[in-house]
């Protein structure tokens, strides 16, 4: 079997007395669609974080495709191929469709800023627009994209947002909670669309959702945490039979 | 469609700024001199230059610095110090044994020099300052500008910058008049000179913002933590604003410096910026042409247009009230509030000259400047 995409060794994140995620391990293989869930404030959100750089872990260590990552900036991260979105929407508001999708290609660019802006870059800059066309008629928004980001509706904002990470050219994707806000239908489309681009686009995706049914139709396998600590991992039919899962969802009196 | 380059509005956008540009010509060679139209439109083009390089900052990167000042005195003095004609220097440095510099620099020279100059000093100031946020850089980047204006001005430093005294004697806008062999002046260029200058700087800030780099600086500002979700480096792309900014306010500086004829590091102060923050404010945050008009409308006021403001005025027999020195500024605080209350906005909100021409608003490209 080839290397995971994603590995996570003992990951622990401490904030003062706090500990949000402790001793966390987990992979995530090529091509897979792994999820993470549990009740709020389980520390699903702070796992992702110190796996994207927003965090330094306390201790253990990220690996993306054999290499070390732990500790680099998000800058970097995402350009060794880990794009993400936000459980709170995070479009450019001043840019439209077009801008903000292109904005994601600022990373790949060989220009300088002298080169860049006397425009000596031109071929580049082409091959840019031409990449966030092609990408944004790929998904159905290409007739939006004169559009200002923030003026869409919830749930194309929320496709934008993949979309745009989808643009930086990531070999795994993390999501954070993309159906959140959304009605059934949405949420339904949502899930075939996130299959769609793991498949289109070759792609591993991690994923933290709350609805149960799109967590149980789309992953090949799910992480269940709570109070930062792993208690479940399994395919979705084992972890819908958890004893532990179960108790940790209704008996512990959180909300599903 | 952002993708074809020159659409109506831009070729309309370009043709107006052209034919204000050859009005100018053509005024400087009808009207005398000394009207105060000229003197409006040299200080306007050099408040424009540092008005949109501070655009630049707070506009379009979300930096909010309050250092303008501080590395327009970096140009000004770096104009100055190279360019004070050889045989001038003992009169200029007479206290400093006609000071250490011996040579001079050609006027574009000198200009870039400048810009140079100060892009360097922000870039070592950078390094701590840009780690701060919002206040904190303001306050930081305001207490640069106050050190720099009182180090220019210690007696150590005397031989090259002059200490306290002034710099003068240097080349000016005045010197880019075409003469014949008699010296008499045979096509006016002062204030054309200037004014293309600034246009040129300018033009290469918007090139610069609607380029590649340009849209990482506005993702910054939009929204920090998704730029660097977007693989873009904060630190970098804030301390590569930041010195762009501060070499134009450099240039800014020299022309200030060419202006005045003279320079004087007590002349930078805090209120200069606060001007300029103004002039930015008024003209709307993060446009272009915003910056420019509203630098000449500013300046328009506070030198010419509210002067009568400040002598005794008598219409018909009566003696209007209030009308004495100083009252002008009265009344300019008001309009400020005024604008400020009311049309927070600015005057462009973030709409540039060519946005004028077209129907729908699309922000997907800017202006050509002024």
């Amino acid at each position: 079997m080839s290397d995971p995409v994603l590995r996570i060794d003992h990951l622990t994140m401490q904030f003062g007395g706090v500990i949000a995620v402790d001793d966390f391990s987990m992979v995530v293989n090529p091509g897979e669609l792994v999820a993470l869930i549990g009740p709020n404030g389980a520390g699903k959100t702070t796992a992702f974080n110190a796996v994207t750089g927003v965090y330094t872990p306390t201790s253990g260590t990220v690996t993306l495709l054999g290499h070390n990552i732990t500790g680099l900036r998000p800058d970097q991260i995402t350009g060794m191929g880990i794009a993400r979105t936000f459980q709170n929407i995070r479009l450019f508001s001043s840019m439209t469709v077009f801008e903000n999708v292109l904005t994601a290609h600022h990373l790949r660019r060989t220009s300088n800023l002298l080169s860049a802006t006397f425009r000596l870059n031109g071929a580049e800059e082409r091959q840019m627009r031409k990449d966030t066309e092609e990408l944004l008629r790929r998904v159905d928004l290409y007739d939006l994209r004169d559009e200002m980001a923030t003026s869409l509706p919830y749930g194309k904002q929320r496709l934008l947002e993949i979309v745009r990470a989808l643009a930086t050219k990531p070999k795994l994707l993390l999501l954070d909670e993309p159906a959140a806000g959304m009605n059934p239908q949405e949420t339904d489309e949502l899930g075939d669309f996130i299959r769609r681009i793991r498949d289109e686009f070759n792609l591993s995706i991690f994923i933290i959702e709350h609805h149960m049914n799109l967590v149980m139709r789309i992953s090949d396998r799910i992480y269940v945490i709570e109070f930062g600590k792993q208690i479940a991992e399994g395919v979705p039919s084992e972890i819908q039979n958890n004893q532990a899962v179960i108790d940790a969802y209704l008996g512990g009196g959180d909300e599903l | 469609m952002a993708k074809k380059k020159w659409d109506s509005a831009s070729v309309l956008s370009a043709l107006v700024i052209l034919c204000l540009y050859a009005a100018v010509f053509i005024a400087e060679q009808l009207i005398p001199p000394t009207s105060m139209l000229f003197t409006v439109l040299k200080k306007g083009a050099t408040y424009a230059l540092v008005a949109v390089s501070m655009n630049l900052l707070n506009g379009f990167t979300g930096i909010f610095s309050l250092g303008q000042a501080g590395f327009m005195l970096i140009g000004a003095y770096t104009y100055a110090i190279f360019t004070v004609p050889i045989a001038q220097r003992a009169i200029v440095y007479q206290y400093y044994n006609g000071g250490v510099v011996q040579f001079t620099l050609p006027v574009f020279a000198a200009m870039l020099l400048a810009g140079l100059v100060a892009a360097l000093f922000a870039l070592l100031i950078g390094l701590p300052v840009l780690r701060l946020k919002s206040d904190y850089l303001a306050i930081a980047t305001l207490g640069f500008a106050e050190i720099i204006r009182t180090v220019f001005q210690w007696d150590k430093l005397g031989p090259v910058t002059n200490g306290s005294n002034m710099l003068r004697l240097f080349p000016t806008f005045n010197d880019f008049n075409l003469r014949n062999a008699q010296g008499e002046i045979t096509v006016y260029l002062s204030t054309l000179v200037p004014l293309l200058i600034s246009g040129v700087c300018i033009a290469v800030i918007v090139l610069l913002i609607n380029s590649t780099f340009g849209r990482a600086l506005r993702a910054i500002k939009d929204d920090e933590i998704a730029a660097e979700a977007m693989g873009i480096r904060l630190s970098s792309h804030k301390q590569m604003a930041f010195c762009v900014s501060s070499f134009f306010a450099g240039i800014g500086g020299a022309m200030l410096a060419m202006y005045q004829t003279t320079v004087q590091a007590k002349s930078f102060t805090t209120a200069m910026t606060y001007e300029i923050l103004l002039i930015v404010v008024i003209g709307g945050i993060g446009s272009v042409t915003g910056s420019c008009l509203s630098s000449f409308l500013f300046v328009a006021c506070s030198e010419w247009w509210l002067r009568f403001l400040d002598q005794k005025q008598v219409i018909g027999g009566f003696e209007v009230p209030l009308l004495r020195n100083g009252f002008r500024l009265v009344v300019f605080s008001i309009i400020i509030m005024i604008v400020v209350l009311f049309f927070r906005q600015g005057i462009m909100g973030t709409r540039e000259l060519p946005d004028l021409f077209r129907k729908r608003r699309s922000p997907a490209k800017g202006g050509e400047g002024k």
